[in-house]
Parts: structure tokens; C-alpha cells; sequence
């Protein structure tokens, strides 16, 4: 480039010499270093100094279009687009407004005027409700044979069916445990407008207390919603209401609710002996659940099915920390006196280091125990505790056996072990963990009956599914929000948009009231709450970037540095030398 | 359990320990038996064989039979399973054959096989990882590292030992899978015990410690899962076995020594017996002598506790089964505590059955000179080493001796080699060493099944059926390259070099190519060229370094303006240098006088 130099252009040197920004000799400083004259460089040229700019331009032009973009692309993190606005809307439960309305058939053969009934009850009803998601809605059954698809499409809750009862006796009501009738007979000299009316409110009212209470709390916990109240107000104005038997406060229920295990469509029930010696070896176990535990297992089949395994461990001892306390029985008296656990020796009586009671399954194993301590140590009792039996919550049960204890002739076998247990020894402890089972699914303990029970199940199961399948959505949009640096594979906006389709579907199908069954609120529940679990625990959003931040400047910087410090000097130098012609000319203006 | 008797088998006590074993699984469901087999060896050794049976059914109500291990079964839908751990090398030559004709124990590391049921090889290859994943969080061992480069499937070498029904049998597939670099530890002996129902708290399991047993010589812990079935009065019963067995070679010498000093120390010079016959023998020099004299022994000193009691299952039903037996010299006196009685004294051996919560010892007093049990004979010795140098490639050599005088050997060698060790096998050759003068018609190497490796996907499968004539040793030789592997595959301290998983030999039956004895080799080092793991960092920044300098070269090129060399008012740097210093000199000088004028004014006030 800039190579025009010659003897001849020095002359030249004098006059342009102080306009000449560029290449400016500098050295008046020392005078007498170089003996020999020295010529001064000629002048640039004014080409020169704009094909100089230019190369210098055309670099930065390069750098900045083609360097950088590619820079950026070869290493940017792939981030699928993801519906972040309506997962947001989701998780703060403002997408929907889950609705659960009750069916409930009303036969009064023999009453004279039952649609004015309704309408009371009805009114009755609306009125106590302070939580309008859940709604019970009456219908006067016809006995006309109805057909097909209007069966399908409206579910019945219950059927409640009047009669008149025997004279001179007060309203009563009774439930089956097999069956979703309510019988409810209301004594003839009945007063229509108020006494029964008011009744058949109550009761219905009174039946379905507890679920609608699980439902509100579950909404309530999980939303931000502030128009669905929450269970407190619900607590009181039931005792204000004059409904007020039902009386089920907060605290019940957020102990009730933190018993559930969460939601899988499959379970699997472990039954395991444990004895502290080698005695009993064996145990009719396989007879005792399909006779008294498979009847339950066949009616939940439609929210989850079951995988059962049974053991039996041997010389299973407790933890260090858990130490029975002797009582010594009174004196004088039959009893010889008892070993006592304390209910704080309860939360560590599982020895979970020593007990193998871990299942290799992919869904949740829930697990029921009978301990049978040795003979040393018998009769163990928990204290204040009829059945010897505990709960842990979201895990199992427990039930310490104390065979041949409490039987007539108890003194002269108590020495000694039973080495089989038959299936009658069993079918208290089964029986126990069977309303152990229910309460760690969530059923509600009341009423009566069990088709009742488990249709309010279903529901609570769907409401449950719906709202985590929410809040896992709400997690995810709240990851991808804090982690930019993560990456989100295809699959997960898949998943995503699959959840949100499942969550709409379960939605509407509340609303409409199709809780159960094929393609029903639990099923596309279940749905959502699985794809939203696959989107959030992908394993590739895991995964660490291959470099972390500070090893890439490691990496970068040998490159950057060396090309990056010319390129830099050269654009200072030329925006310097522009500034000053810049400044020059305003000077000579 | 069915062992063929054979010329070499260990004869008869076995069928004494073995008798009972039969009655049990005939006689019910869900049963327990265990037995301990104690046997004196040559140079003050004493062998502990542990065996453990626990019957069990098929469905998921389990009783003896583990649930945690029923279960994984069931997931990987894995119909026998065989799982060994080992430690150390089986001395044949001077310990004789191995105990249980060699089936229990595994090679060096952990071993596994079993036969898995599959559709296809994809399913089954999904099934083992299954597997292979489950038993790793159930043995706290590293078996989820069994990959398809570390997984064959053997053809010749291995049968089911149990009974499978014939339409199962066409959709079994049999995988088997090595990893000889684990170490076997305490964390897998934990997890072994607590699938024996008795769990170590009673019984002959009472007796096992991770202190001692880790502290053998020898030991191996192995797993054997297989459906048996029985025909009782024209009806076949059928029902999964487990066999759990824990064989151990106990150095008594050192054991004893434990219990006086936890810091290993040198004996004292006249504590040593010496061997007066070496020339250097004098006051000062001493070359020891074992075999002198048996040193005295008992099972509480040896495994810092006595027997607690029998296992009360394991006395179900029958109450016949033989708790522990002492196959010890006839001449050897043997004193056992209360707690035991003692049945059946056969040839070299007493047994006796433990009683319920009362321990029970067995002391063996010291005996001089020694007395040593007849040496069983194996049918083969082996062993295997590397041949060659450098880093490039090299070769293996296995030595294998008939020892017997008149009866050939037949037997599969199966190589299970990583896949960056990639033999050739032209130079595959078995030879009679030394050549024999008769000549020898039959070939020795008489088939061979090969599998090439492929890179990354799946390690070199070689298995050769041989046939090695009586009293006469064959060598085994061939040659492989070493591959270069990629800077992210080499493990963490990789010049401690790869290991090669053992060879295993199986050594079939005479006429119906059963396996009848097994051997394994030492598992072998083998290094590879190992680079400097700096090296993507040197690289990133010297390329960097070279493409910054190209750079700079071009854009100063184009940016700078030349003049000539006369032209140039610029001196070098050498030059500003030195100007600038002297002119710093001449400030640092004149800041001083002027200083100095200041304190002599001061001076002269």
C-alpha cells in the first residue's frame, strides 16, 4: 500500500508537513542520537488513506456480518418456542374454571307434588353453597326407559329416593354401602314446604360435605384464584348454616390431604411380614388378600389398578432409635404387663437401612407391614391405640401382631410363636389396611357408601391431576424463565402443547360432568399430569453444557485476543485520524 | 443341584453335603438350607465354602426367596441368572482343584450371565440392561458399566443349568458380561446378606465379615438363580432355586497374626522357621518355611466370632441337613464346643448340625509336622499372559497342561476382549509344547465361533473348542493391535492401563459336551498409548495462536503505510528505550541536587 516514496517528493516535506495528521514525525525530542541527516517520509496520498479506511471498514464489515453470526449460531443453546403466555395462564389457574356438577335423581313415587320439592331443595341447596365450582344439580327421575345417549351423557351422582316412612317418626335417611341410593323416608305428616324440604337439603348436603370440601381445598391451595374461597370460610358458615353436623376444619383436612399418595394409574402394594425371629415362616397371605382385599382392588379399578407382592423377612430388628418402654401390668391381675412404643417412636419405626421394602416398579409402591415382635418383647402395643396400627403418610401402613396375645388361653401359649398364620389370623390386619388403602388414595371417609365414596374419589382424583398437571406447567415456564441458558429440546414443546390439550379436555369434560370412563375428566387428567411430567423431567434439558461459562473465555480468548487487539488499534486509529481532520476543517472554517 | 461325579470331582463328602440338599427340595415349597464346608490346604490355608439354597415359587408372594431379587427377575424377564464376584487368583497348583468343580466362582471382578426371555435380540439386549441396571442398585456394584461392548453372547461355553420348558428354551437368549476392573467390597457383601433370610444374624452367615472375608487370599461370592423342577409321584413340581455361595481361602497365619497386632509386622528372626538347606542361610538370612508345622485354629479366632446357633429355616422340614462339615485329616484332632452334634464321619470328614441359640466353635489344635489332605487334581491348569512390547501392538499366551496320564481333555476357551483390542486371528494357533515324537492325528483347536468387534459397538467374542492329549501342555498364542482411543474414553487414571477380562474355560463332559468344570484365568493389564489430557486445550490455543498470527500478518500488511528506510525519523526500540531511561536518570539527578540545595540551604540557616 502506502510505498510512494522518493528522493524528489521531499521537498515537498516543509510546506504539507504541518497539516499532515498522519505519520507525523515525532522527534524533537532527541537531538542527537542518529549522526546521519534523515529524510522525512513523503506525504500520504489521499487514496492511500481512503483505501486504508476502506480495508479497515470492509474487516470490521466482515467481522461484525459474518463473524459474529456465525460465532453466535454454532454456539447458540436450541430453545423451542413454548406456549409461555397460556402456561402461565394454566399454572395460575386462570385458563379454567374447573366446575364440578352432581346429578342427583330424585324418585318420589308416592309424593304428591314432587317438582315444588325440588325447587325447594334446589333453592335450599344453591343458597347454603358458598362454593360454586362444585354443585349439586336435582333432577325428578321418569321411569320411562330413557335412551342410550342421553344416558351417557348425563352421569348420575346419586339417586335419592322418597318414601313415606312409618308414621309418627322423624325424617330419616340410610345409605347401602353397595349401592349409590340414598333411601331417605320422610314421615307422612310432614309439613312440604319447609320440614322436608329443608331435610332432603341437609342430607344431600351433609353426603357430599367432605368432598366438596377436599375439591375447594385442592383448588384453593394450588390457585392464586381469590374468588374460590378457601376451606376456612367454608368451615364456618357450615356451623352458621344450621346444616351443622358436618364440621370439618382446615386442619383436618390438610392432614387428610397430606396422606395421599400422589396420583399414578398404577399402584403397587407390597404386604410384608416382618418378624423380629425366625418364627412364623410362612403366612396365608395370597388367600387373605384375594378374599378380603381383591373386592376393593376390582372397585377402584377405574381410577387405578394394583400390582400386589407379599414377603416375609426374618430376624427384621427395629432401628437404634426406636425402644419399647415396659408396663408392668397391675398387680395381681391376669395381665402380665406390656411393652409400650410412644407415638414419636412411630416416625422412625421403619428400618428403612435394614428392612428391603424398595420396589424396582416405575410407579409408586405403597406399602403395608405387620410386625411381629419377638418373644421377648410381646405383647408390643402402640400406646392410645385400639387397633395397633399406624399410618405413614404417602407411604403405608403399619400394624404390629402380637400373635396369641389377648386370646382366653393366652398364658400358656404366649410362650411360644405360631409358625403360620392363617388366613382368619390376617383378615383384622387386612381389613385394617384396607381402610388404610382408602385413606392413603384419598377417599373420603364418609358416607356410607362405598360407590359414593369412590365416584368422589374420582373426582377428587381428577381435580388433583388437573391442578399438578397445572402447577408442573407453572414450574416449567418459571424454569425456562430463570435458566436461559438451558436448552429445550423439541420434545418438550410437544409434550407441552399435548398437556395443554389434555388440561382443556379435562376441563370441559368437568363442566359437562363426565368424570369417569373413556375419554372422561380422569383419563385426559391423567393424560396431562403424564405429558406435563415428561416435558418437565426431559432428560436432555438436564444435561450440562458441554462448557461452562468461564471455560469458554478460556477457549475464545487465545482467538479473540490476538485478532481482536489489530483489529481494535486499527479502527482507534483511524476514527482518531478522522476526528482530527474532522477538527482541522472546522479549524480553518 | 445335579453334579455329575467325575474322576476329579471332590468325591465324596460332596455327595454327604449334597444328600440333604436333595431332600429339601423335594420335600416342599419355599425352603432354606445352608451348609459351611471348612478343608485344610497346603501351606497353613484353610478353605471356607458357605452355601446358602433358598427355594422359592414363581408367583410374587415370596417367603425365603428374596422379593427384591424375584422381582427384578420378573421385570427383566430373566429365567437364570448366574452373578460372581471374586477376588484374587485360585492357587491350583498348590490348592488343587477348585471347589465346586470351579462353577461358583467367577474371573476376577464381577461376572454375569444369564439367559433372558425375548422376542428378538433387541428386546433381550434391552432386558439385560434392565437387568444389569437393577442388579447394580441391588449389589452396589458397577454392573450398569456392562454395555454392549462388554456383553457377548457365548455359544459353546455356557448351558442352562436349570429346567426350562421347551417352548421357553427356543426364545431364550443368553447374554453374559464382565467386568474385570471392579472391586468387590464390603458394599456388595451387605446387599448378599440381607437376601438370606437368616440375614447374618444366626446360622453359618453369623460368620460372615467383611473384615475377614475381604482379607482372604481367595474369595468369591457368587449368585446362582435357576428353575428346578422335581418329579414327585408322576407330577412335576417346579420352583426357582437360589444358590448362594461364599468360598474364601483364609491365610491362618495371618488371620492369627490380626489378632495380636492390627499393624502388620515382620515376625522376629527367632520366631521364623528357616530353611537351613539354602547356601545363604546363616544368623542373618533366612529364607521361611511353610508346611512345617499346621498352626492351631478355631472358627471364632479366625472370623472374630463363633457360629450363633442355627438358622431355625434352615432345619425346615427336614431336621437332616448338615449344618457344617470339616473335611481336615483324619489324623487331625478336632475339638468342637457345645452346640453342635456330630453325624456321619466319612473318609477325611466330619460333619455336625447346629443347635438353636447356643454358639458353636470348632478348634483344630496345632499339628507337627503337617498334614496334608490328598491333592485333588484338576483336569487342566491354565494360565495366560501377555506377550510382546511397545505400544503398537502385541500378543497373548496362555499355557494350558493336561496333567492327567491317560485321558484327553475337551474344553472351550472363550475370549471376551474389549473392542480396542483387536486380534488377528490368523495368528490364532494352538501348539503342543513340547512337540510330541508320536504322531498326533487329531488337530487340537477343533472349532472355533468368532465374532469380530466393531468400534464403539461391540467387543471381540472368540470361543475355540480344544482337545489337548494326555500329559502334554499346549500354548495358545495370537497377536492384536492396540487402538487409539478418543480422549474422552479413557477412564480416569488411564495409565494404569485397561483390564482384559479373564478367559474362561469350560471343560465339557466326554460324550454329551455338557460343561463339567470351569477355569478362569488371571484377568491381564493391558496399556494403551495414553495421551497428555491437556492436549484439546494446547490444541485449541496453538491453532488459535497460528491463525491469530496469520491475521495480524495480513491486516498489518494492508493497514500500514512503508516508507523507505531512510525516510524513517523512527529509531528502534532499543533506542526509545534507552532514551527514555536516561532521560528518567537525568530527572531522578536533577530532583537530588536540587533536594541536596534545599537541605544545604537549611544546613547554612
Amino acid at each position: 500500500m502506502a510505498s510512494t516514496s522518493g528522493p524528489n517528493a521531499a521537498s515537498e516535506i516543509a510546506n504539507t508537513l504541518s497539516t499532515a495528521a498522519v505519520e507525523q514525525p515525532p522527534l524533537n525530542v532527541v537531538d542527537s542520537v542518529d549522526s546521519k541527516v534523515t529524510k522525512s517520509p513523503p506525504p500520504d496520498t489521499p487514496e492511500n488513506i481512503r483505501t486504508r479506511s476502506f480495508v479497515i471498514l470492509s474487516f470490521w464489515i466482515v467481522v461484525i456480518s459474518v463473524g459474529i453470526p456465525l460465532w453466535w449460531i454454532t454456539t447458540a443453546i436450541y430453545r423451542a418456542p413454548l406456549p409461555l403466555k397460556e402456561m402461565q395462564s394454566w399454572a395460575d389457574g386462570r385458563a379454567c374454571r374447573a366446575e364440578f356438577p352432581l346429578l342427583i335423581d330424585v324418585e318420589a313415587p308416592l309424593l304428591p307434588d314432587p317438582e315444588n320439592l325440588l325447587k325447594t331443595v334446589q333453592h335450599a341447596l344453591d343458597d347454603a353453597n358458598d362454593f360454586s365450582a362444585h354443585h349439586l344439580r336435582l333432577r325428578l327421575s321418569t321411569n320411562a326407559p330413557k335412551s342410550p345417549e342421553k344416558e351417557e351423557d348425563e352421569v348420575v351422582a346419586a339417586t335419592l329416593r322418597l318414601s313415606p316412612g312409618p308414621a309418627g317418626k322423624p325424617h330419616s335417611y340410610n345409605l347401602t354401602p353397595s349401592s349409590r341410593v340414598i333411601n331417605l323416608s320422610y314421615s307422612p305428616s310432614y309439613n312440604p314446604s319447609t320440614s322436608l324440604s329443608a331435610f332432603v337439603a341437609s342430607t344431600l348436603q351433609e353426603i357430599f360435605a367432605e368432598e366438596q370440601q377436599m375439591i375447594s381445598y385442592l383448588l384453593a391451595s394450588t390457585t392464586s384464584n381469590p374468588s374460590s374461597s378457601p376451606a376456612t370460610s367454608s368451615s364456618t358458615s357450615n356451623g352458621n348454616n344450621g346444616l351443622g353436623k358436618v364440621k370439618v376444619n382446615t386442619a383436618d383436612i390438610t392432614r387428610k390431604m397430606s396422606r395421599i399418595v400422589r396420583y399414578s394409574p398404577t399402584y403397587h402394594l407390597t404386604f410384608s411380614l416382618f418378624t423380629a425371629s425366625g418364627l412364623p415362616n410362612s403366612w396365608d397371605v395370597e388367600h387373605a388378600i384375594s378374599g378380603y382385599l381383591q373386592p376393593l382392588l376390582d372397585a377402584l379399578g377405574g381410577i387405578s389398578t394394583f400390582t400386589v407382592d407379599s414377603q416375609i423377612q426374618f430376624y427384621a430388628s427395629l432401628s437404634s432409635s426406636v425402644s419399647p418402654t415396659w408396663v408392668p401390668g397391675p398387680e395381681g391381675g391376669e395381665e402380665k404387663g406390656q411393652w409400650v412404643l410412644e407415638k414419636e417412636d412411630l416416625s422412625s419405626f421403619i428400618n428403612s437401612a435394614e428392612w428391603p421394602l424398595v420396589s424396582i416398579t416405575s410407579y409408586p409402591t405403597i406399602n403395608f407391614i405387620i410386625y411381629i415382635p419377638s418373644k421377648d418383647q410381646t405383647p408390643l402395643l402402640i400406646s392410645d391405640s385400639a387397633t395397633n396400627a399406624f399410618l405413614l403418610p404417602q407411604w403405608g401402613g403399619v400394624m404390629i401382631m402380637n400373635p396369641n396375645h389377648g386370646s382366653p388361653n393366652s398364658s400358656s401359649s404366649s410362650s411360644e410363636l405360631t409358625s403360620h398364620l392363617s388366613k382368619e389370623a390376617l383378615k383384622p390386619a387386612l381389613d385394617l389396611f384396607a381402610t388404610q388403602l382408602l385413606s392413603l388414595l384419598g377417599a373420603p371417609t364418609r358416607p356410607a357408601s362405598l360407590p359414593i365414596r369412590l365416584d368422589s374419589l374420582t373426582r377428587q382424583r381428577s381435580a388433583e391431576l388437573v391442578v399438578s398437571a397445572s402447577s408442573t406447567l407453572g414450574s416449567l415456564y418459571r424454569l425456562t424463565l430463570a435458566l436461559p441458558s438451558i436448552s429445550i429440546p423439541s420434545s418438550v414443546s410437544t409434550s407441552v402443547a399435548s398437556t395443554l390439550l389434555s388440561l382443556k379436555n379435562a376441563c370441559r369434560e368437568l363442566k359437562n360432568g363426565r368424570f369417569a370412563g373413556e375419554g372422561g375428566a380422569l383419563e385426559e387428567g391423567k393424560n396431562a399430569a403424564i405429558q406435563a411430567e415428561s416435558a418437565f423431567f426431559e432428560k436432555s434439558m438436564v444435561g450440562q453444557v458441554y462448557f461452562p461459562e468461564e471455560h469458554k473465555i478460556a477457549v475464545y480468548l487465545p482467538l479473540m485476543g490476538p485478532v481482536g487487539v489489530p483489529l481494535i488499534m486499527g479502527a482507534t486509529k483511524e476514527l482518531g485520524r478522522l476526528f482530527r481532520a474532522w477538527k482541522a476543517q472546522r479549524a480553518i472554517r | 443341584m445335579r453334579l455329575p461325579t467325575l474322576p476329579w470331582s471332590t468325591g465324596s463328602f460332596l455327595s454327604l453335603l449334597l444328600l440333604p440338599l436333595a431332600l429339601v427340595s423335594a420335600e416342599e415349597h419355599s425352603s432354606y438350607d445352608e451348609n459351611l464346608l471348612l478343608r485344610t490346604l497346603p501351606g497353613n490355608s484353610v478353605l471356607a465354602s458357605f452355601r446358602f439354597v433358598s427355594n422359592g415359587t414363581f408367583n410374587s408372594h415370596h417367603s425365603v426367596f428374596p422379593r427384591s431379587l424375584a422381582q427384578i427377575l420378573q421385570h427383566s424377564q430373566t429365567k437364570e441368572l448366574h452373578l460372581k464376584f471374586t477376588l484374587g487368583r485360585w492357587d491350583a497348583e498348590r490348592w488343587g482343584s477348585q471347589i465346586w468343580d470351579g462353577r461358583t466362582a467367577g474371573g476376577t471382578g464381577v461376572e454375569l450371565w444369564a439367559w433372558v426371555e425375548a422376542g428378538s435380540d433387541a428386546e433381550a439386549d434391552a432386558r439385560w440392561t434392565t437387568l444389569n441396571n437393577a442388579l447394580s442398585g441391588l449389589f452396589c456394584a458397577s454392573l450398569n458399566f456392562i454395555d454392549s461392548t462388554r456383553t457377548i453372547r457365548p455359544v459353546m461355553s455356557f448351558q442352562p443349568d436349570g429346567h426350562h420348558a421347551e417352548d421357553i428354551k427356543e426364545r431364550l437368549h443368553l447374554l453374559h458380561g464382565t467386568l474385570p476392573r471392579e472391586p468387590v467390597c464390603t458394599e456388595n457383601l451387605t446387599p448378599f446378606l440381607k437376601l438370606l433370610p437368616c440375614k447374618g444374624k444366626a446360622g453359618i452367615s453369623s460368620l460372615l465379615d467383611g473384615h475377614k472375608l475381604f482379607d482372604a487370599k481367595w474369595q468369591s461370592m457368587s449368585i446362582d438363580v435357576t428353575p428346578v423342577c422335581e418329579e414327585i409321584d408322576g407330577v412335576e413340581k417346579c420352583q426357582l432355586q437360589m444358590v448362594q455361595t461364599v468360598d474364601m481361602v483364609l491365610d491362618v497365619e495371618r488371620s492369627l497374626r490380626k489378632k495380636d497386632s492390627v499393624i502388620p509386622r515382620p515376625p522376629h528372626l527367632d520366631q521364623m522357621i528357616c530353611d537351613p538347606n539354602k547356601f545363604y542361610s546363616g544368623s542373618d538370612s533366612c529364607f521361611p518355611l511353610d508346611d512345617i508345622s499346621d498352626l492351631s485354629w478355631s472358627l471364632s479366632e479366625m472370623f472374630g466370632r463363633p457360629i450363633r446357633g442355627s438358622c431355625p429355616l434352615a432345619s425346615l422340614p427336614t431336621s437332616q441337613s448338615i449344618n457344617v462339615c470339616a473335611n481336615v485329616p483324619d489324623q487331625r484332632a478336632i475339638y468342637v464346643s457345645a452346640g453342635g452334634t456330630e453325624v456321619g464321619r466319612g473318609d477325611n470328614i466330619r460333619c455336625f448340625i447346629l443347635e438353636e441359640n447356643t454358639d458353636f466353635d470348632i478348634i483344630l489344635p496345632d499339628q507337627s509336622p503337617a498334614i496334608l489332605l490328598p491333592n485333588i487334581e484338576p483336569p487342566l491348569y491354565a494360565s495366560r499372559s501377555f506377550t510382546g512390547h511397545g505400544q503398537e501392538r502385541g500378543g497373548v499366551q496362555a499355557v494350558l497342561r493336561n496333567p492327567s496320564p491317560d485321558r484327553h481333555v475337551e474344553f472351550v476357551y472363550l475370549e471376551s476382549l474389549p473392542w480396542f483390542m483387536k486380534p488377528y486371528l490368523h495368528t490364532f494357533s494352538a501348539t503342543l509344547d513340547p512337540p510330541i515324537e508320536t504322531q498326533w492325528e487329531e488337530k487340537i483347536i477343533q472349532e472355533i465361533y468368532y465374532r469380530p468387534a466393531l468400534d464403539r459397538r461391540r467387543g471381540t467374542q472368540l470361543e475355540a473348542r480344544m482337545r489337548i492329549p494326555p500329559n502334554s501342555t499346549v500354548l495358545v498364542t495370537y497377536d492384536f493391535d492396540k487402538a487409539v482411543l478418543r480422549y474422552t474414553e479413557y477412564p480416569p487414571d488411564a495409565n494404569r492401563g485397561f483390564d482384559i477380562a479373564p478367559a474362561i474355560i469350560s471343560i465339557l463332559a466326554p460324550r454329551n459336551s455338557q460343561t463339567i468344570f470351569s477355569i478362569r484365568t488371571t484377568s491381564l493389564l493391558l496399556s494403551l498409548p495414553t495421551p497428555d489430557f491437556s492436549m484439546p486445550y494446547n490444541v485449541i490455543i496453538l491453532t488459535s495462536t497460528v491463525m491469530a498470527l496469520a491475521f495480524g500478518t495480513v491486516f498489518n500488511l494492508l493497514v500500514r503505510r512503508f516508507v523507505g528506510a531512510d525516510e524513517s525519523v523512527r529509531m528502534n526500540p532499543v533506542q526509545v528505550l534507552k532514551v527514555k531511561i536516561m532521560a528518567a536518570v537525568k530527572r531522578i539527578k536533577a530532583k537530588r541536587e536540587r533536594s541536596g540545595k534545599a537541605e544545604l540551604a537549611k544546613k547554612n540557616e
